[in-house]
């Protein structure tokens, strides 16, 4: 069998009838979430519907420009995403946040494809965009909360901050404990879930590459791979976007400017 | 030492301080008082840099206090805040970390050699160092905090509110130790009565 079998219109239909079944549950619990479910159940699929006729076309094309464009497109959005969710202030963090994924995730995506998959064009459609949005999916998890938490904290324990200033603390000294308390909470869940994979589930790539015929101990080499790569850009976009934030958002007495975190 | 000119502190609309001017002499005891709200702890923020004032200037040691000096006068000051979230970990490893930074490096091991003396003054017990700032009560956590403002080696100290959480006996321990000591510059927030009887005090009342 070479990819997986295709679904027809009417295997579509009998998904959408599963779909009852969270409805009904929904609905008959007074949850309150019949709205929001059926707004996010439509947008996911035109979104994916768009999504899969505009990747026919870059995959056939696969022009290094346009998957260049479209992979910093998904950055775009995925740092649009990191900001808002942490409830950050969007001027102010736009430009860095953007620079350091744009740093951390290219570098990560042409690394794997350069040297591990040993691909000859490494800006190739099929793997930079699918393996540039499982990287970029995960650093944009790990961000929210390792961005999200370093500025909260400081905001939080303000009292903290300025006692280690006193002591003689430099700027950076004093940031120190925060930024590992940041570190540690926003890989905690990649590192939890490597513990366990293979076992309590089967990572997506894999199910990915199973369903498209590769045997499972390619897609093991490709998960462990993966995951390795996916740790990597996790801890190189969050250092970046810690110290190419940091400068900007205190002032020159070393207190965290208000306007770093947005109004709610 | 520290001189204050004409400074006023707004927040929200409410006026903290107004055309505030005031002086503090090498060696004095200055107790400051007034009712709560009143911007006691705001008068220290504005010292140590973490506050900036609306209008006025703050000058130390003749030099206002730029954005540039704050960073060295941070390092003449011992500061005790009434805030007890002064960390986390091991006590042996806070006071450690506290020597460790670049500022005090230079007397890590003579000021590690007192710390069981500080310790005995202050009635806290050596093996305490073994336990973690969390398990603390607020009492020790109080003392830990003046034991270290203490290693730092410096002799001008603001100290917010550093007995609330003791005895009375402990008290005066802890003011007798700093109202005492000639070579002290003190700029103390305090709700108790007890002044050393040998002291030499000035008030701040502020209204």
């Amino acid at each position: 069998m070479h990819g997986a079998q295709n679904l027809s219109e009417f295997s579509m239909l009998m998904c959408s009838l599963l779909l009852l079944i969270p409805l009904l549950g929904i609905w008959y619990l007074k949850l309150g979430l019949v709205k929001s479910m059926l707004i996010s159940t439509i947008r996911m699929i035109v979104q994916l519907v768009l999504v899969g006729f505009f990747l026919e076309f870059v995959f056939q094309l696969n022009n290094w420009l346009l998957n260049s464009v479209w992979f910093l497109t998904m950055i775009t959005v995925a740092v649009l995403s990191v900001i808002k969710n942490s409830n950050l202030r969007l001027r102010h963090f736009l430009v860095p946040v953007l620079f350091s994924f744009i740093l951390a995730n290219f570098f990560v995506v042409l690394y794997f494809n350069y040297f591990i998959v040993n691909l000859n064009f490494v800006l190739d459609a099929k793997y930079m965009i699918a393996i540039g949005g499982m990287v970029l999916g995960n650093s944009l998890r790990a961000n929210i909360v390792g961005l999200g938490d370093f500025y909260k904290s400081i905001s939080k324990d303000e009292q903290l901050y300025f006692y280690k200033l006193s002591l003689g603390a430099s700027r950076f000294e004093a940031l120190r404990g925060f930024a590992k308390k940041s570190f540690i909470a926003a890989m905690n869940p990649t590192i939890a879930s490597m513990a366990t994979m293979g076992i309590v589930s089967l990572p997506g790539m894999m199910t990915g590459q199973i369903l498209g015929g590769s045997v499972p101990l390619v897609a093991i080499k490709y998960q462990i791979a993966i995951m390795i790569a996916i740790l990597a850009s996790t801890i190189i976009s969050i250092s970046l976007s810690i110290i190419f934030t940091v400068g900007k958002s205190f002032n020159k007495y070393g207190v965290l400017l208000k306007s770093v975190i947005a109004d709610k | 030492m520290f001189k204050l000119e004409h400074i006023t502190k707004q927040f929200s609309d409410q006026y903290v301080l107004q055309d505030f001017s005031f002086e503090i002499l090498q060696g004095e005891k200055i107790i400051v008082s007034g009712r709560s709200g009143i911007g006691k702890t705001t008068l220290f923020r504005l010292l140590l840099g973490f506050e900036q004032p609306d209008d006025g200037r703050i000058y130390f040691e003749d030099q206002l206090l730029t954005e540039t000096n704050i960073w060295d006068i941070r390092r003449r000051v011992a500061y005790v805040s009434q805030d007890l979230n002064i960390g986390r970990g091991n006590l042996q490893a806070f006071f450690n970390e506290t020597l460790s930074l670049k500022a005090n490096i230079n007397h890590k091991t003579d000021s590690l050699s007192r710390l069981t003396e500080l310790m005995s003054y202050f009635e806290l017990p050596d093996s305490l160092l073994l336990k973690n700032i969390e398990e603390l009560s607020g009492g020790e956590k109080q003392r830990v905090a003046i034991i270290n403002a203490l290693l730092l080696k410096r002799d001008i100290f603001f100290l917010d509110e550093i007995t609330s959480a003791l005895d009375k006996f402990l008290k005066i321990k802890v003011l007798d130790y700093f109202l005492l000591n000639p070579d002290f510059t003190v700029l103390l927030i305090s709700h108790d009565n007890y002044v050393p009887e040998n002291a030499q005090t000035r008030i701040l009342k502020l209204d």
